[in-house]
């Protein structure tokens, strides 16, 4: 297979193939979850301004005060990649002609030297959080191969994409090729593993801002 | 798989619920809850962190509730839940975890990891898992009707004694009162002077209250244990008294889980909504305070500090109520840092301090409290659990801390003008 | 002169000084001492009987007196014995008895009131069907104060 040739598959068939699967896994693990239900909680209710599941859903975002200094690395780490990948995928000029192509949406993007600057921080980020792992007894003692893993499924594209834009170590068009891929895997394995949080975060933050803001407990 | 073990898994997969499996999928091992779990920081063991106690359940979910675990089990990539994985996780389960509700509050993807170790206890339980002491606890209740084993004559000696003390009658089976006063197991055996409080801030609020002969006592072992069974046949005694007595109000005691078990978890265990409320003895001082019912004199004038117990405040939602009530007598009243919403377990709640093995680990976890103590250095502590001050007790004893612990009820009450000789004002102590 | 009530016995009591009130104190917890088996417990009733004792030996046998009190607890979800139990409040008059004294409290009162617990657990353990410690608090108090 020639570059030219690999491009075209991870473009076309290998993109259906990829997207496919991710809606599909979607649409199931969030069924396969959500369908279990919950019991009703018989309890007399304590109505108490800011317990709620939505209110939940918002103020999890923030580190409970005391929180941030026992666990500087977990935090800033997780915030700069979190909201890197976010900019990235979503604000680099390229990703937003794509999403055009895909879905016919489209938003204006970011000046591609910021970008490039937050891929670098992000990048970065990412392979600090990675040592952190290493390092942490804790965090160490908790991961498996998953962990590993996914973290890899993460860093792949950001780190073939930005070597594509620099045009290093392959030509342009393999590297881009495997950037293009290496999403695929991405999205491929999303429903399936811890991933997954990028959705159930909502339902999860949800139910724990209900149940506790029942009690009158703004969590 | 032994018979016990096929139970303890089929009442887990009946406890797994959608929070649940929302939960399992979101949890990323970031590691944060381990920072907020005492039992971590104090020892810096990686076993003690919150999430990682959860482990059999978790791949009890993963291989009975989703396609893929399923797939993984049938080509054996994971393996079953074993007895000795179930025995090895008890200490975890139990000991290592008071179900203080910190890590909930932590967690950055939102998993109430509390609401799941509850959860497991109830297969630990059923699978023969759980801890002797606690076993006990669940054996007298079934046998004797107290997890404590205490029986009517008992409650009724202690009465009389307060009756005596305090020149004020005790009520006991008055149909129509207002408030159903419930006592939990340590105020009976360690702490009868709760009683006399309570009469002495009734008598002067003008309210009408009784104990129920058969009803005195809220304390849940079932909750504790993880027996829902159990737990149910303990509210529904209470149940039974407070409709007998056609009550308005049922009063748990200074104690956390009696109040979680009878406030949040009475009705889902009975399958039905009280016709009574059920307010903790803290609301209803705090309701007093509020409707000019409690009149205090004199002022403590020592430096006190709170410890608010976890079921009462991050749990139960009742913070300021304690706070104010402090200000109305202290005069010298300061916070231990991370007070009030986010407050450090005494290190015995949730049943582990009726587990004996786990004493050597519950000494550990003290040093939180003891760090928290030293920082804003009180004369004495004030509470609003029974159980939290015998382990604090305990803790300070063996720390060599020379902190005297007083409840907050009883504290109040010692500031409410004698009612025998009204002219006599309260003392007050630690000049 | 009798004393027939609480309210004059707390009164009465309150008058001494911290040495008479720590004697005084010491025949209450004398009553029930046979409550209790701990040897911390009787170091703490033999030094309270003595008149001579200093700050530093008080101190000593006030901690002891004190462990004793946390260590006989009977914890949540613990079988409760109230032979036993009756041993912790005779040990929490003990420590109320030897505690070095601070102005304004009432140890006596306190001993006296720890006792009465004491003797409750008899009658909660179905033990003992009565008890009248107070009358025979009144009379040590009575017969302390007539010497």
């Amino acid at each position: 297979m020639s570059e030219m040739q690999f491009l075209t598959w991870v473009r076309g068939p290998g993109l259906d193939l990829a997207i496919g699967i991710f809606l599909l896994g979607v649409f199931w693990r969030l069924f396969e979850i959500y369908s279990l239900g919950r019991k009703k909680d018989l309890s007399e209710s304590r109505q108490v301004a800011g317990a709620s599941g939505m209110n939940t859903v918002f103020r999890r975002s923030l580190p409970v005060p005391g929180m941030l200094k026992t666990s500087p690395i977990t935090y800033v780490g997780g915030y700069i990649f979190h909201i890197g990948l976010a900019v990235i995928v979503f604000l680099f000029a390229p990703h937003i002609k794509f999403i055009q192509s895909l879905l016919g949406l489209s938003w204006p993007g970011l000046p591609s030297q910021l970008v490039d600057l937050m891929t670098v921080v992000t990048l970065a980020a990412m392979l600090v959080v990675l040592a952190d792992r290493i390092n942490k007894p804790v965090k160490r003692y908790l991961s498996r191969f998953e962990d590993w893993f996914t973290w890899a499924l993460t860093f792949m594209p950001l780190l073939s994409g930005w070597m594509a834009v620099h045009h290093l170590l392959l030509p342009y068009t393999t590297m881009l090729a495997l950037h293009i891929l290496t999403v695929e895997l991405l999205l491929i394995f999303l429903p399936f593993t811890k991933l997954f949080h990028a959705f159930t975060v909502f339902g999860s933050r949800w139910y724990n801002g209900t149940v506790n803001g029942h009690k009158g407990v703004a969590v | 798989m032994s018979a016990s073990l096929e139970k303890g898994v089929r009442v887990l997969k009946e406890m797994i619920d959608a929070p649940m499996a929302s939960y399992f999928s979101s949890c990323v091992h970031c590691g944060l809850c381990a920072e907020a779990c005492l039992f971590y920081t104090e020892t810096g063991d990686p076993k003690y962190t919150p999430i990682h106690k959860l482990e059999p359940l978790r791949r009890i979910y993963e291989q009975e509730y989703t396609v893929l675990g399923r797939l993984k089990k049938l080509i054996g990539l994971s393996k079953a839940v074993t007895d000795a994985e179930l025995d090895e996780w008890r200490e975890l389960v139990y000991n290592s975890c008071t179900l203080c509700g910190r890590c909930s509050v932590v967690c950055p993807v939102g998993n109430d990891i509390v609401y799941m170790v509850r959860k497991f206890r109830e297969g630990m339980s059923a699978s023969g898992n759980a801890p002797i002491g606690l076993k006990g606890a669940t054996n007298r209740t079934v046998t004797i009707g107290s997890p404590m084993g205490i029986k009517l004559p008992a409650v009724k000696a202690q009465m009389k004694h307060v009756e005596a003390d305090y020149g004020l009658p005790i009520p006991l089976d008055v149909e129509g009162a207002e408030y159903l006063v419930m006592l939990s197991s340590m105020e009976i055996i360690n702490f009868p002077e709760y009683l006399g409080a309570i009469a002495k801030i009734m008598h002067q609020a003008g309210k009408t209250w009784t104990l129920c002969s058969t009803s005195f006592e809220a304390t849940n072992a079932g909750m504790q244990i993880g027996n829902s069974d159990l737990a149910r046949v303990i509210v529904s005694r209470i149940v039974e008294g407070a409709e007998k007595l056609k009550v308005k109000t049922v009063i748990s005691p200074e104690c956390g889980h009696a109040y979680t078990a009878l406030r949040w978890e009475g009705p889902n265990l009975v399958g039905r909504s009280f016709s009574f409320k059920v307010r903790h003895i803290i609301e209803v001082l705090g309701e007093f305070q509020e409707q000019g019912l409690l009149k205090t004199e004199g002022f403590e004038t020592d430096r006190l500090t709170f410890h608010d117990p976890c079921q009462l405040a991050r749990r139960g939602g009742v913070i300021q109520q304690q706070r104010n009530l402090m200000n109305m007598v202290a005069k010298n009243f300061v916070e231990m840092p991370d007070a009030g919403f986010m407050n450090w377990c005494c290190g015995g709640g949730g049943g582990a301090s009726a587990i004996e093995e786990g004493e050597e680990l519950r000494l550990e976890a003290f040093k939180k409290k003891k760090a928290q103590l030293e920082t804003v250095k009180p004369d004495r502590l004030v509470t609003a659990c029974a159980n939290c001050r015998i382990v604090m007790e305990e803790g300070l004893e063996h720390y060599r801390m020379d902190i005297p612990i007083v409840g907050l009820t009883e504290m109040l009450a010692e500031h409410i003008p004698d009612p025998t000789s009204a002219a006599v004002p309260a003392k007050s102590k630690g000049d | 002169m009798t004393i027939t009530n609480d309210q004059e016995f707390k009164a009465r009591l309150g008058e001494l000084s911290a040495v008479q009130q720590r004697q005084v104190a010491a025949r209450f917890l004398h009553r029930v001492f046979s409550l209790s088996n701990d040897v911390r417990v009787k170091a703490a009733l033999d030094m309270a009987m003595r008149p001579d004792i200093s700050d530093a030996e008080l101190s000593v046998v006030s901690q002891a007196a004190n462990t004793a009190r946390v260590e006989s607890y009977t914890q949540c979800g613990k079988e409760t014995d109230w032979a036993t139990q009756a041993g912790h409040f005779v040990a929490k008059a003990a420590a109320s008895c030897v505690r070095p004294t601070t102005e304004g409290q009432n140890l006596a009162w306190d001993t006296a009131m720890q006792v009465r617990v004491a003797r409750t657990c008899g009658v909660a353990s179905g033990d003992v069907t009565d008890y009248r410690e107070a009358e025979a608090q009144y009379a040590i108090l009575e017969d302390f104060l007539s010497k």
